[in-house]
């Protein structure tokens, strides 16, 4: 039987076809956004290590082997001297004998005289996380005016990585963006096709005296329940796999990427067939109350 | 909207209105007439002559392109889009090709308009279930529409116009499809409505029932409308101008 408020519908092929794209275009959508919260997550940790300090060496002995002597001091306050000039740098001390000492004494022990050792002088940089130094011009101030400085390479091509992760961070959004842009066009296309379909029973209750909004409203819930019915399922076939996704990554032992989601991102992932019902709802009953202006 | 326009007495008033439709001449040509609340009268002319146009005026389904008509009190250009699907709400339309919902039942058919309005479903069932015992119909509460023969589809339209006991009820030949003995029985379903308020106007080329119930006819020639009085008045009038002649001679 019936229901009693199911008045307005008959059965149409857009009521079959509605939740499946749904379903798909969730399953998709909930994919991508699942690993772009991973790459979210992965830039997270890397970003924390990158930013708080920086680390320059001025090497003690040329290329031959030869102690550099006095030239060490004198390139050591010009870097100092740079760097401190840096925007984005905070602050930047030599490390002092004693530090070094604890810093090396994993490899050489803890009584060996550090000075004696070809081991180059070390400044740590202490950088704005909010806003760090443009690494690339810095190291080439340093290249150029204090040839025996290096900065820490793989801090740069960390940095060159969080670009990259960024962009593709701001890729996942924009394909995020297009699902919800399709998932709209669907809905209204769909809409526009049953009210097509429905149109006598439309301008019959209309004439019977229904509001603008029970219509409108029936419809936008109509589509809102059978788009939130083909997301969930798209969520759910999705979540498996993408933890099976995790799983793989959980098993390679040198993997660079964060395979945890916090709770707030499995919560957001659940959440995307609420999302798409609500988009759903509202899309339907911006293009319903359109076709009704038609009539008187 | 002014407290004068909520208290005006007529159901509805038409001054000067004609009516076409877009691209086309003027169906409907320079219309007044008022219907007073609890008045019946019957819609004739020939076909083309603006019946359906004139009734659809009535029930706002197009708006005058000249002249002003006020329904319940309230000239209709100026209302809401609410407004107007209250007004709707006090009609009741009997459509020339009945308009039933095919994915409905009978029952689900009649109950339409209550449940537009929210009532509650053991009232619907209750009413529907009378009214259609009252057209003959209890037989064919669940049958669908293309279930049924003409006859009985027009019975389910007339049943779900008057469900909801409306201010004005107008039918659109209500009475095409069905045998004289039913057409009656119709009318007199009508009239009972018509006792208590409801003010009827029926579209009709069924000069018998013109005839049989005596009531004023809003007569349409080419979009010209002209109001006739009941016809026993004229036919009294028209023996009594006879009688008058024959004494004269």
């Amino acid at each position: 039987m019936r229901k009693k408020n199911d008045f307005l519908f008959t059965k149409d092929k857009t009521r079959f076809y509605f939740p499946w794209m749904c379903w798909l275009l969730v399953f998709i959508g909930t994919f991508i956004c699942g690993g772009g919260m991973l790459v979210y997550n992965s830039l997270s940790s890397w970003q924390k290590g990158v930013s708080e300090s920086l680390t320059v060496q001025i090497n003690t002995y040329d290329e031959e082997g030869r102690d550099r002597g006095d030239l060490v001091g004198m390139d050591i306050e010009k870097a100092l001297s740079i760097l401190r000039t840096t925007p984005g740098v905070i602050g930047a001390s030599v490390l002092t004998e004693e530090q070094m000492n604890e810093l090396m004494a994993p490899w050489i022990g803890a009584d060996v005289a550090i000075n004696s050792l070809p081991i180059p002088k070390l400044i740590d940089v202490a950088v704005d996380p909010e806003n760090p130094p443009f690494l690339e011009q810095l190291k080439m101030d340093l290249s150029v005016h204090v040839p025996a400085a290096t900065m820490d390479s793989h801090r740069i091509w960390l940095a060159k990585l969080i670009k990259l992760s960024n962009h593709i961070l701001q890729f996942i959004i924009f394909i995020l963006g297009l699902l919800a842009l399709t998932i709209s066009f669907t809905v209204i296309y769909t809409t526009r096709s049953t009210l097509k379909i429905h149109e006598s029973i439309i301008k019959l209750v209309h004439m019977m005296g229904a509001k603008d909004f029970f219509i409108t409203n029936r419809y936008a819930f109509y589509n809102s329940k059978h788009a939130f019915v083909g997301s969930a399922l798209g969520t759910i076939c999705a979540l498996p796999l993408l933890w099976v996704v995790i799983l793989f990554f959980q098993r390679t032992s040198d993997t660079v990427l964060q395979t945890q989601f916090s709770l707030i991102q499995w919560g957001i992932l659940a959440g995307i067939p609420i999302i798409v019902a609500l988009l759903s709802f509202i899309t339907t009953f911006k293009t319903v109350l359109s076709y009704l202006r038609r009539f008187l | 909207m002014t407290s004068n326009e909520t208290l005006s007495p007529v159901i509805a008033e038409f001054n000067g209105v004609s009516f076409r439709y877009k691209g086309n001449a003027d169906v409907l040509k320079d219309i007044h007439f008022s219907l007073a609340p609890g008045s019946f009268h019957f819609m004739t002319g020939e076909s083309g002559a603006g019946k359906t146009s004139l009734l659809g005026l009535l029930y706002l389904d197009h708006l005058p392109t000249k002249g002003r008509v006020r329904l319940f009190g309230q000239t209709v250009d100026s209302l809401s889009r609410s407004a107007k699907a209250m007004i709707r709400r006090q009609i009741g339309v009997v459509f020339q090709d009945y308009r039933l919902l095919d994915h409905l039942t009978a029952f689900d058919n009649v109950a339409l308009p209550l449940r537009l309005i929210g009532e509650k479903e053991a009232e619907i069932r209750r009413h529907v279930s009378e009214l259609l015992t009252w057209v003959g119909l209890e037989k064919q509460m669940r049958s669908y529409p293309q279930e049924l023969s003409g006859g009985e589809q027009q019975r389910i339209a007339i049943a779900r116009a008057v469900i909801h006991k409306p201010a004005l009820l107008l039918a659109d030949e209500p009475t095409g499809n069905v045998d004289d003995a039913m057409a009656k029985r119709l009318l007199h379903l009508f009239l009972e409505l018509n006792k208590l308020g409801t003010t009827v106007v029926v579209a009709t080329h069924n000069m018998e029932l013109v005839k049989t119930f005596k009531f004023p006819q809003l007569h349409l020639t080419h979009g010209k409308l002209d109001l006739i009085p009941p016809y026993s008045s004229y036919t009294e009038m028209a023996s009594k101008l006879l009688n008058k002649g024959s004494k004269n001679a």
